[in-house]
């Protein structure tokens, strides 16, 4: 059982530092955001992983179900936020938040 | 175990393009097409209530709202992104590909086992019995996200 579980984890370790990377160089703040969903699979693919390889399979499953509905939570009010930032400054850009305006 | 693989193969790929693509609407439909992958690597892990909810809520309404979200702000392409990222992006991945493929076996190991009693019964006395409390942070998380978008979508107020 141990193979199929170092597989899981190898990808879900890819997917988690594709989604830094992206957070750490991208300006765009759509794809900012696309970068936090895919550190989320990874996350998830861990979880179902482990309990898949412990034989835990349900309780991981009653995690993921929670981590998704937070997460659908968490895109909406982001999302909202994004397009209310993009009214205010007419650009994506993150570097013009930190022009501040009194 | 091939089609596990070549299914986890393509997860990683199609995250990255959604990453990588410039056209922003390519993007979302890649992320899309990787949340169903991942659904399918959830049924094969029976798991299928995990897969459901991937498919249909992340693979469908997220996409949705992000199409949704792209629509709306339309000059999102003229961001421009510095010139050295695409360069530092996929070779900081592939060597970090190389070092987890090298070291990841070895970390498993150290790993203390913890102790696991295999479960009994089905999802839905894990889900309604052991994660109550769960269940109703869920509800209050779902109030908390619909009371964040009508406040942020209020009209203003004419003293403003």
């Amino acid at each position: 059982m141990i193979d199929t579980w170092y597989l899981y984890l190898f990808f879900s370790a890819a997917l988690v530092l594709a989604g830094l990377l992206c957070l750490l160089t991208k300006r765009n703040l759509i794809r900012l955001f696309i970068g936090i969903m895919v550190i989320g699979k990874g996350l998830s693919l861990l979880l179902v992983a482990t309990g898949f390889a412990r034989a835990n399979i349900l309780l991981a499953q009653a995690l993921v179900v929670t981590f998704i509905v937070v997460e659908v939570s968490l895109v909406a009010a982001a999302l909202a936020l994004i397009i209310n930032i993009y009214r205010t400054t007419k650009s994506l850009d993150v570097r013009k938040l930190t022009r501040l305006k009194g | 175990m091939i089609v596990q693989t070549a299914l986890l193969v393509g997860l990683v790929l199609f995250s990255v393009l959604a990453i990588v693509l410039r056209d922003l609407l390519k993007a979302a439909i890649s992320l899309a097409v990787a949340s169903v992958l991942l659904g399918i690597v959830f049924f094969r892990m029976n798991a299928p209530y995990a897969a459901v909810f991937e498919i249909s809520v992340v693979a469908g309404l997220i996409t949705v709202l992000f199409i949704l979200t792209i629509a709306l702000t339309n000059k999102a392409e003229e961001v421009e992104e510095s010139r050295i990222v695409r360069w530092v992006f996929p070779l900081f991945f592939l060597a970090f590909i190389i070092i987890d493929a090298l070291v990841m076996k070895g970390l498993l190991q150290k790993i203390p086992a913890l102790p696991s009693a295999p479960e009994v019964g089905a999802f839905g006395d894990v889900l309604w019995k052991g994660r109550t409390m769960d269940l109703v942070g869920q509800i209050a998380v779902i109030l908390a996200g619909v009371t964040a978008v009508l406040a942020l979508f209020r009209k203003r107020d004419k003293h403003d």
